[in-house]
């Protein structure tokens, strides 16, 4: 009689703790699924006085690469998901450090040129969680990850964790990256990339403008190693 | 004369539904599992701000004390839940009722969760001077665990030694 009543007990018990846990793990999941990353400024701003050259220059604030006195300057515009910023940033960047940035002859100035602002393409946050991880002193490594995998975090929903998995695949600081990611943090430098880009009317990317710093610099007519050591060889000339 | 009695007259232990000190520390296991899956999520990066109507929840766990080297303190408070859940779960069967087993884990997880809890308690309000009330909530479901699982050192003393 008591076995009886005492299995009716237990199976009324494990009901409810099932009940309870199915409702938990839905509770769990719909903000694992939905609120990722909530606090995270997913879209460029809008800044105001950018029609201000001088202003805008304040804002946009470039990733630069190698000596920042060094005669010539090599600027690259580029977007995350822009395949052909891959090919530069992967193949031809790395002989343009060896010879020209390690030897302290140019340096090399990033500046992110999101191309397509809506949410749902990420490079806005892509550009942001590079800095992110620019903060602790792996923009660069981050920078060659986004474009290395650029057509799996392009293709996949929930972006922010898998940037933040990139990060921490890294060995960054975790929390720090993901309170970073989850705020504002850079997004106006970033937008104000953007809006410097726009302004310069530079149509696509990778855009590579290479100069010395003083006067206007010229924008080359393709990314490749070739027509940049051709112009930076032309002004190590002429400033030689 | 019951059932229960003749079974202790002839030396068997008597025969009684489940333990409801055990269902209870059960079913407080597993909110304590859930709790902590969500901050694990959270300090995972799989989930945005956390949700937290009291106190500063963003401050607490972005303080260095939410991290044990590589290890979220809520990956422990997963591991612990979940272990206490297993073993009262398994008390609750009848070949487990009178083991020493249940009575002896039960009891050291909880003595143990509920030091390591108030350690973090002590941390929120003498260290990080913020409180995270999913944090606190966890406290009082270990603490109660701990309350559910006294009537166990009357099952130790009464249980037959191996």
């Amino acid at each position: 009689m008591s076995n009886k009543k005492g299995g009716g007990d237990l199976r009324r018990f494990y009901i409810i703790l099932a009940a309870v846990a199915l409702v938990g793990i839905a509770a769990v999941g719909y903000s694992v699924g939905t609120g990722a990353f909530r606090g995270a400024t997913h879209v460029p701003l809008s800044l105001e006085d950018t029609d201000d050259p001088r202003r805008l220059m304040e804002l946009a604030v470039p990733v630069i690469d190698g000596d920042p006195d060094a005669p010539v300057s090599i600027l690259v515009f580029g977007d995350y998901l822009c395949g052909h910023c891959a090919t530069f940033s992967l193949r031809e960047r790395p002989r343009i450090l060896s010879e020209y940035v390690e030897t302290g002859k140019a340096r090399l100035v990033y500046y992110d040129f999101v191309l397509n602002p809506e949410p749902e393409y990420g490079t806005f946050l892509a550009a942001r969680a590079a800095r992110c991880a620019g903060d602790q002193g792996h923009f660069w490594e981050f920078h060659d990850q986004l474009y290395l995998n650029q057509l799996r975090w392009g293709m996949e929903s929930g972006k922010a964790g898998i940037f933040q998995r990139y990060a921490e695949g890294m060995g960054l600081d975790g929390p720090e990256f993901r309170a970073c990611l989850n705020s504002d943090r850079h997004a106006v430098e970033v937008s104000a990339n953007r809006e410097m880009a726009l302004a310069l009317g530079l149509g696509g990317t990778p855009a590579i403008l290479v100069g010395t710093g003083q006067g206007m610099s010229r924008r080359l007519r393709d990314y490749f190693f070739q027509s940049v050591q051709e112009a930076v060889e032309a002004l190590l000339e002429g400033v030689g | 004369m019951t059932e229960a009695s003749l079974a202790g007259g002839l030396g068997v232990p008597p025969v009684q539904g489940p333990p409801g000190n055990r269902m209870a520390v059960a079913f407080l296991a597993l909110l304590g599992l859930l709790v902590s899956v969500y901050m694990l999520a959270y300090a995972l990066g799989f989930t945005g701000d956390v949700m937290c109507g009291v106190g500063d929840c963003e401050k607490v766990q972005s303080s260095p004390y939410a991290w044990i080297g590589p290890v979220p303190v809520s990956a422990l408070g997963v591991a612990g839940y979940l272990a206490l859940l297993v073993v009262s779960l398994l008390g609750l069967q009848p070949s487990m009722q009178h083991s020493r087993t249940v009575p002896l884990a039960l009891l050291g997880g909880t003595v143990a969760g509920v030091g390591f809890s108030a350690y973090l308690t002590y941390l929120e309000a003498f260290v990080i001077h913020a409180w995270c009330q999913w944090c606190v909530i966890s406290a009082i479901l270990m603490v109660l665990a701990f309350l559910a699982s006294l009537p166990e050192l009357r099952s130790l003393r009464s249980a037959p030694r191996a």
